[in-house]
């Protein structure tokens, strides 16, 4: 998928709220208010585009903690570009979901 | 049991029956993932940390239909396209199904085609024969005059029990609520289908005055199937019918008769004695002796000339197109080492589970592209020869004519293209590459090298067979290859 490429609002969403650090499934649907049969389907399509990496959490750390390991979810390089192509697009994204460091300013 | 937990209960079975939908290879994993999400769920419930819309684990679990859904899609899209991609066994199938799905169409347009194709009559006794002048046996057009068959009639009493005859014809109807329809009208001795013993409607048997007998399809196709027109009137060259419909759609009779219209012997003296049709008859086995290929000679002279006519049983004229088809494919069968080599190569010895995957595969690719290709010469050629109005003798030249060298480049074809594919995903292989030099035949190996684009492997063909390298050879290459080949290299996306 071209780093320029447009995304829908819903995607721009998901992506900016794990960029925002809400890096599970669950919790982008708790920051974007999705329902999960949107979230979970469009982070398998941004997945597929490249835009987004997940990878599973270490079985060590789940068993320290005695819950089930975690799929977590990460912007690649592309997934950044376009996120910042995204923010032109939707003026309003940073500021519904804002990310750690704008928070700290 | 508390709430709470039958609610994750059947949360976690949604999450099961909808797995179902999720590709094998990554059921597991998704599941999980799932599983996971309902416990973090369950546990940010209990902390009362969630106040977002599809909470429950209940609600939060119907998401995982449309996910799954997703991911099922998503598999038969880039699977199906790879199916379909250039050289792959999946194109190869279905372009041979598609020629074979042509073939059979043509057929069923032809009306000589779909005749050879589909059964003559109910019940093919063997006793029942078509009379036709030599070499025109099956045609589609008529051979035998009236007056013929009137003098048959009485002076071939020791050969046949029973002689009928009809004559094609096309003849406006005029019934009362419907236009005029034009349809192609036998006019058939009066005990024509008894001959053929083919089950008269109730209005025909009636006696009740000549009746007009249509047949099945002609009633579904021009009529549309109504039955207020069983039983009524209608009008042919200014005579009144009745109009009655046969019970089924045979029997399938040279000409593509419509309908039938039974004429006594005063109305056929009517006719020009010079009009032609369709003669059959049931033969006294005492005196005709049983022939070998089913074809019996009758001799006539007339005015001091010699006139032959072939007396076909129905039941041999039925099975003579595959009879010839058969015996086109056991020509071809015989030529096909003369023209090309039979080995398909060395390929090495899979271990395990591998054989069943891999030689099975290959061998059943192997044998449903000649069972496609045969089915489809078959039809083509049943087309080609049936289809057209052509005399007996053309016909089947122009069957196994045609069935022969189809048949032997269809096989050379398919033998050249086993050869040229990978063993393990049935695709061609590809970029062909000159190996060696010819000058050192002699003292190491020159040839062509091709490879599979997913990295399977490498095909050695040798410029000269030898007596140690006489046929092609595959050389498997294992897993660690595998990001050299164009398929297999997509980089992983960089995180950031």
């Amino acid at each position: 998928m071209p780093a320029d490429a447009k995304l829908s609002h819903t995607a721009a969403m998901i992506l900016q709220a794990i960029h925002a650090g809400h890096i599970y499934g669950f919790s982008v649907m708790q920051m974007t208010g999705l329902p999960s049969g949107t979230v979970y389907p469009a982070m398998r399509r941004l997945e597929r585009d490249g835009l987004i990496v997940s990878k599973w959490e270490q079985q060590s750390i789940a068993d320290t903690e005695q819950r089930p390991p975690r799929k977590y979810y990460r912007l690649t390089r592309t997934g950044r570009t376009t996120l910042e192509a995204a923010w032109v697009r939707y003026p309003l994204l940073e500021k519904m979901i804002p990310t750690p460091v704008m928070e700290r300013a | 049991m508390k709430r709470d937990e039958l609610v994750t209960i059947f949360a976690c079975a949604n999450v099961r029956v909808a797995s179902l939908l999720v590709p094998r290879a990554n059921r597991a994993a998704w599941r999980a993932e799932w599983d996971a999400e309902i416990y973090h769920l369950r546990r940010a419930s209990a902390a009362e940390l969630s106040d977002s819309p599809g909470t429950t684990p209940l609600e939060f679990s119907r998401g995982a239909f449309p996910d799954a859904w997703w991911l099922c899609r998503d598999h038969l899209r880039s699977h199906g396209a790879s199916a379909w991609q250039a050289g792959s066994a999946g194109r190869c199938v279905a372009t041979l199904t598609a020629l074979m799905g042509a073939a059979l169409i043509l057929c069923m347009i032809l009306p000589g085609a779909r005749r050879s194709l589909l059964p003559l009559f109910p019940s093919q006794a063997a006793d029942l024969v078509t009379i036709s002048p030599a070499g025109y046996a099956g045609a589609e057009s008529p051979g035998i005059s009236l007056q013929q068959y009137q003098e048959w009639q009485t002076n071939t009493q020791k050969l046949f029990s029973e002689l009928a005859w009809y004559h094609p014809t096309v003849k406006n109807v005029v019934l009362a609520h419907e236009s005029t329809a034009r349809l192609s009208i036998g006019l058939a001795s009066a005990n024509f289908f008894r001959l053929l013993r083919v089950q008269v409607p109730d209005q025909a048997s009636g006696g009740a005055g000549p009746t007009l007998v249509l047949t099945r399809s002609a009633w579904r196709t021009l009529y549309r199937s109504d039955p207020r027109i069983v039983g009524q009137s209608a009008t042919i060259d200014g005579k009144s019918v009745l109009v009655a419909v046969l019970h089924d759609d045979s029997p399938r009779l040279p000409g593509a008769m419509q309908g039938w219209l039974f004429q006594d012997h005063a109305a056929l003296r009517q006719l020009s004695p010079h009009a032609r049709g369709f003669a059959f008859a049931r033969i006294r086995d005492a005196a005709f002796p049983p022939a070998r290929s089913g074809v019996r000679i009758m001799l006539e002279t007339r005015w001091g000339i010699t006139h032959v006519f072939d007396c076909v049983s129905i039941s041999w004229l039925t099975w003579q197109p595959t009879s010839n088809f058969l015996f086109a494919l056991l020509l071809a069968c015989l030529a096909l080492p003369a023209t090309t080599a039979l080995p398909l190569g060395d390929y090495p010895r899979y271990r395990g589970r591998m054989v069943f995957r891999i030689t099975v595969r290959r061998w059943s690719f192997l044998v449903l592209k000649l069972l496609l290709l045969v089915a489809a010469v078959y039809l083509a050629t049943i087309a080609l020869g049936r289809g057209p109005a052509w005399a007996g003798s053309t016909s089947v030249f122009l069957q196994v004519g045609a069935a022969f060298p189809a048949l032997l480049f269809g096989f050379r074809w398919a033998l050249q293209d086993q050869r040229r594919r990978c063993p393990e995903c049935l695709r061609q292989l590809s970029s062909p590459a000159r190996v060696g030099q010819a000058s050192c035949n002699f003292l190491s190996w020159n040839g062509t090298e091709l490879f599979c684009i997913r990295g399977h492997g490498l095909l050695h063909i040798p410029e000269l067979p030898t007596s140690w390298f006489s046929t092609q050879r595959w050389l498997c290459l294992d897993s660690s290859w595998r990001c050299l080949f164009p398929e297999n290299c997509a980089p992983s996306p960089e995180m950031i």
